[in-house]
């Protein structure tokens, strides 16, 4: 794992802050264009990597220097992982809005506030909670038979 | 000789050929999770000071049988084995330095 693939750790905080208020007001104002703006976001975060989507600069250009330096540094994956979470989110709650069915519109955008909320108040990780459970459900093994055969 | 190497894969030799004297660290990680690189930094510096006890880390990713068998669901989940192999106790999520050292302490 290179030093280069690492960043500040309060870059994705400060970006789940942002993305909890966005959502947020998307809910409340049952916004499809604030909801749309976000899905770019988190597609820029996902394909590019949360560095490089617009909170990411936005925390870089403006926030970092009137910061302390950092001390916290976390791999780029697990906030990547976790735009890709709020990419499908709000792709399905964009697809409630398109076919206007205001419950999966309301209630994808929750999950994915949800998410944003947790990370940015308490650090949740997504991907060390989520991540591991898909792979169990996609993926079969012959559990334990598995090892015998090795 | 391909057989051997094969068997070295195993995740369950790779524990066993490193139980400590005392304790295993057993660490279950994953790609997406940030807390695993710290905890990693702990349990590896508690192996280094403390004799009679080592650490392992485990792709969870790539052992799912394993993961399966031992219920591990979420990254970081650090399994502490006695001497024999013997699972004592786990933690789930990143631990405190005080964790692990109290769960080393009862062990001994």
């Amino acid at each position: 794992m290179s030093p280069s693939n690492l960043i500040d750790v309060r870059g994705p905080r400060f970006a789940a802050t942002i993305t909890t208020l966005v959502l947020a007001s998307a809910l409340l104002t049952q916004s499809i264009w604030l909801l749309l703006a976000q899905t770019v976001v988190f597609a820029i975060g996902a394909g590019l990597g949360p560095h490089r989507s617009p909170y990411g600069l936005l925390f870089r250009k403006l926030v970092k220097a009137r910061l302390a330096p950092p001390t916290e540094f976390e791999d780029l994956k697990p906030p990547q992982f976790a735009q890709l979470v709020g990419l499908l989110f709000s792709v399905v709650a964009l697809i409630g809005a398109v076919l206007d069915v205001p419950v999966i519109f309301a209630g994808a955008v929750s999950a994915a506030l949800a998410a944003a909320f947790l990370n940015s108040v308490f650090g949740y990780c997504l991907g060390c909670e989520m991540y591991l459970l898909i792979k169990r459900v996609t993926h079969h093994s012959n559990s334990i038979r598995a090892f015998v055969a090795r | 000789m391909k057989a051997k190497s094969e068997i070295g894969q195993s995740p369950l030799v790779k524990i066993v050929d490193s139980l400590g004297e005392q304790a295993t660290l057993v660490q279950f990680s994953s790609a997406f999770c940030s807390p695993c690189r710290a905890t990693r930094a702990l349990l590896t510096d508690i192996a280094a000071t403390n004799p009679g006890i080592t650490h392992v880390e485990i792709d969870a990713e790539k052992e799912l049988a394993l993961v399966r068998t031992l219920h591990i669901r979420s990254t970081p989940t650090t399994v502490i084995l006695d001497s024999d192999g013997r699972e004592v106790g786990r933690a789930v999520g990143a631990p405190k330095r005080e964790q692990v050292l109290h769960a080393l302490a009862i062990l001994q």
